[in-house]
């Protein structure tokens, strides 16, 4: 059961950073347009932060356990 | 490790993975998000999977049929992009359908294919790199200083070494020859001649005015006037003017546009619903199979993003009349014949090793269903001969393969994604085939009615572009109706 539900928060969390982008798009003094090293923090997130964090994620909550005999 | 690398070709068929830099390119950010969701919906669908069904269940035959529908939706757009590729590169439309059509039937044909999917994505995966660092050594810059030259662009202007400036090219070659929009004044010149038709603003009145030029001829467009589609010469343009059809600047280009609420919704959607639809149901998730999948997503993404920002860094001309894939896939960058043949050999390579791939997983997807039929349907030459020639001779005519692809994932999310999430109890096998017909019959109509009459905006222009916007919440509530009213299986007596 415990898999299961770090499985559906695992599902949440990776759809949540998915659709994060929009939301920092639309934020008040486009924020999201403020240049960092070069580079506006809206690409820096949707290009480099959601997907190695989703891809930590993943890799960390949804394998199956291994069998006791494997 | 077969179960990843086999999802990650059924998700990431070249229709889909080559949309992401033409995506990224053509649109900045927003094309950049829709990458994003492109690369992370098979992890979603990966933790979104539902119980195998269990042996005994009657089995319907309608989840192979919707399957069998969206994968020959998808091969259809793949073909369309091997057209267009063809094209592009100067080769007749059909020979390059016929050539991934044949490659990939014959590869589908051999039953042992299934173990060359993680060889051959490898190959897909491996190809990519030498073109990408031949362009970033051409750019002369690292990636983040790449973004930044784009994003701080006044314009984007022919550079005095692109084709369209040096010897000019055939206007056919624009997007399915699509009308181009002029922001400034214009020479075109026509060096063999040939017929032209614009657009063009006197005082208030647009009147049309169409041209027969003879070799060497030129005329002048000014800005607001419109370069009709059906112009049949081929123009050469004047350097250091700005490309019709790109965006205003680099700054424009890098900050995008508001979002549209409805229309993200109704893309995510797609997407994630269709990858869950997609993916197999049932069986244990191994850390191989997740590393696949999220490793094949960064990939993509990161080599689509760099793709992207070098290309149109290196030749801004690529926005004319619209960005599309098959453009990305010609080598874009200035470079001495060799190395752009070697280039352009490097990237078809892995379209076609990707299309193997894919067209093989597709096949093993299929055949994994087709439970009462022993899998025998991923072994039918006759049904596969006959889906590649539907999907080939439909690829004949050119269409938008992005469309096609999105058609191709919300037919899938309709019909089959709903019942994919239902986990605990699901209805019986009748009862998700008539919510999956509800489903599917919803999109087919609500699409229909797109192709009549476009344009909408807010919600209906978004239902309209994106029908499972509609068709998966209807499939999902009749789901729940069947399953209220199915009658509760009976508790195995306990051994004793």
């Amino acid at each position: 059961m415990r898999a299961v539900t770090n499985r559906s928060a695992a599902a949440l969390l990776v759809l949540a950073l998915v659709a994060a982008p929009p939301v920092i798009g639309a934020l008040p003094n486009q924020i999201g347009a403020v240049r960092a090293a070069g580079v506006s923090l809206l690409w820096w997130y949707t290009g480099l932060v959601a997907p190695l964090v989703a891809a930590l994620v993943a890799l960390a909550a949804l394998p199956d356990p291994p069998r006791r005999d494997e | 490790m077969t179960a990843g690398a086999r999802f990650l070709a059924v998700w990431l068929t070249p229709a889909l993975w080559l949309q992401m830099p033409a995506l990224i390119a053509g649109r900045g950010p927003d094309g950049l998000w829709l990458a994003l969701a492109l690369a992370l919906a098979p992890l979603v669908a990966l933790a979104s999977r539902s119980r195998a069904p269990a042996p005994a269940e009657a089995e319907t035959a309608f989840p192979v049929a919707a399957l069998l529908l969206a994968v020959g939706l998808l091969l259809w757009a793949n073909l369309a992009l091997a057209g267009d590729a063809a094209v592009w590169l100067g080769e007749p439309r059909w020979r390059g359908i016929a050539t991934a059509g044949a490659g990939a039937l014959l590869l589908v044909a051999w039953r042992g294919a299934g173990r060359a999917v993680p060889a051959l994505l490898l190959v897909a995966a491996l190809a990519l790199g030498p073109p990408l660092l031949e362009l970033a050594r051409v750019a002369g810059v690292g990636p983040r200083a790449a973004w930044e030259r784009v994003a701080t662009q006044s314009a984007f202007r022919f550079p005095p070494s692109s084709p369209w400036v040096t010897e000019g090219r055939d206007l056919r070659l624009v997007h399915g020859g699509a009308a181009l929009d002029f922001e400034e004044e214009h020479r075109l010149t026509a060096p063999v001649g040939g017929r032209l038709t614009a657009l063009t603003v006197d005082g208030d009145r647009p009147s049309e005015t169409e041209w027969a030029l003879a070799p060497g001829q030129s005329v002048v467009l000014r800005a607001g006037d419109r370069l009709q589609s059906g112009s049949t010469a081929r123009v050469r343009f004047e350097a250091d003017k700005q490309v019709p059809g790109s965006p205003p600047s680099g700054m424009a280009w890098a900050a995008g546009n508001p979002p549209d609420w409805p229309r993200c919704a109704g893309l995510l959607v797609t997407i994630v619903f269709g990858a869950i639809a997609l993916g197999r149901a049932g069986g244990r998730i191994s850390r191989s199979e997740v590393a696949w999948l999220a490793g094949g997503g960064l990939v993509a993404l990161f080599w689509s993003q760099a793709w992207a920002i070098y290309s149109i860094l290196t030749s801004p001309d690529l926005f004319l009349g619209g960005l599309t894939a098959e453009r990305l896939l010609a080598f874009p960058a200035p470079v001495p014949e060799s190395i752009r043949s070697a280039s352009q050999s490097c990237l078809l390579l892995a379209g076609f090793a990707g299309f193997l791939a894919s067209s093989v997983a597709l096949r093993e997807r299929i055949a994994a269903l087709d439970r009462t039929g022993d899998g025998a349907i991923g072994r039918d030459l006759g049904v596969w001969a006959g889906v590649f020639a539907i999907a080939g001779l439909a690829a004949l005519w050119p269409v938008d393969g992005w469309s096609i692809a999105r058609l191709g994932l919300g037919a899938a999310a309709a019909s089959l994604g709903a019942a994919r999430l239902v986990s605990h109890r699901p209805a019986s096998p009748a009862g998700a085939a008539v919510a999956g017909s509800l489903g599917l019959i919803a999109f087919a109509a609500i699409a229909v009615a797109g192709r009549l009459r476009a344009g909408d905006e807010g919600w209906i222009g978004a239902i309209v572009a994106y029908p499972a916007l509609v068709a998966v919440p209807l499939a999902t509530l009749a789901l729940r109706v069947a399953r209220a009213t199915a009658p509760r299986p009976r508790p195995r007596p306990r051994a004793r």
